[in-house]
């Protein structure tokens, strides 16, 4: 019998108990007050959620294109992670594109209730590379925005006060997204 | 990209039951759907997450500002469809996500109908769309209610 098919095998036997398992032993995760949350810290291979999908799979996870998933060593789910550890609405792609293809430990928040959330989803604090010592924290957003947009970053302050796409549509469509003339009006109420 | 060994063994065992049953080992890769869904783009962890309040005020015009900073910041779009289904945006009409993200803003809270690729994996929907039939623009008249969410979105004007 074949490693793979072994590991399959045990995979199948140990169906029933995975589906309950508690990912909280051994997480530092901060609570974040979210919806639904409870620490999570397990291993998984970072992958590119439409290649794994769909079988479009270009090298490197697209270079941090995509959004990337984690697939769960333990049970092989895919956990789709939507946020780093930073708060400034920042997502977890440039904290994870580094390990395409690689087995990471992560320790986070699973997110969501179950009422009202299709599967957990996933807020990633910090990153562990597979033989590394330590976790490093995944709060790597902020550093390539500004690699990304040396200029606008120059300014000083919020990345998102200052992210061009952003304030190109701003500038065009107000903060409600609704046209200058509704902003300015709305604006003036409000304040 | 490499299959991992815990890829390999997951794709054995879900082949396994059918192995069993007849014999053959043919590998079934996921069968997307065909779908036009009709629903608003959203900012999915606001949504989800409930860090700014309920779901019902993190979508529209209110939570306008912040659906173009987090499409902007690379947590990943939505499209909320008419009966409450979520689906997690990874392709708009070929373009990746995160390589233009300005696409993405500019459709952000607007109301769609994408015709698509459906995608259901671990009970998350995700949708490559591949054609914008329609863009009514944003039609979810939130802040009528709710004001802007968060409330700093709007930066009060100077005195």
């Amino acid at each position: 019998m074949s490693p793979a098919l072994r590991a399959a095998l045990a995979m199948l036997a140990l169906a029933g108990p995975v589906a309950a398992q508690d990912f909280s032993v051994g997480s530092e995760a901060a609570s974040w007050g979210l919806a639904g949350e409870r620490p999570a810290r397990f291993e998984a291979e970072v992958v590119d959620v439409l290649c794994l999908l769909s079988g479009d799979c270009p090298t490197d996870c697209a270079a941090g294109a995509r959004q990337l998933g984690l697939l769960r060593a333990v049970d092989g789910v895919l956990v789709l992670p939507m946020k780093n550890g930073q708060p400034v609405f920042s997502g977890a792609v440039d904290d994870l594109a580094p390990f395409c293809g690689q087995t990471v430990e992560v320790d986070g928040l699973l997110v969501g209730e179950a009422a009202a959330t299709p599967a957990p989803f996933y807020q990633v604090q910090r990153i562990r590379p597979q033989g590394a010592a330590d976790f490093i924290p995944a709060d790597g957003f902020t550093t390539a925005w500004a690699t990304r947009n040396p200029e606008a970053a120059a300014e000083g302050g919020d990345w998102f006060r200052l992210d061009p796409g952003v304030r190109g549509r701003i500038a065009a469509e107000g903060y409600l997204g609704l046209g200058l003339e509704t902003d300015a009006a709305f604006i003036a109420d409000w304040f | 990209m490499r299959l991992s060994s815990a890829r390999r063994a997951m794709g054995l065992a879900a082949l396994l039951p059918v192995v069993l049953a007849s014999g053959t080992a043919a590998a079934t890769p996921d069968a997307p759907a065909r779908i036009e869904v009709t629903g608003e783009m959203i900012d999915t962890w606001c949504y989800f997450s409930g860090v700014m309040g309920g779901p019902e005020a993190v979508v529209g015009s209110a939570h306008h500002t912040c659906a173009l900073w987090c499409a902007a910041g690379g947590i990943p779009v939505g499209l909320l469809a008419d009966d409450g289904t979520v689906y997690m945006v990874l392709k708009l009409e070929g373009a990746d996500p995160l390589a233009a993200p300005d696409t993405l803003l500019t459709v952000a809270s607007d109301r769609l109908t994408a015709d698509g690729l459906h995608y259901l994996r671990d009970g998350v929907n995700y949708l490559v769309v591949e054609r914008v039939v329609a863009n009514e623009g944003i039609v979810n008249l939130t802040h009528e209610t709710f004001g802007p969410i968060p409330g700093f979105a709007i930066p009060e004007p100077a005195q």
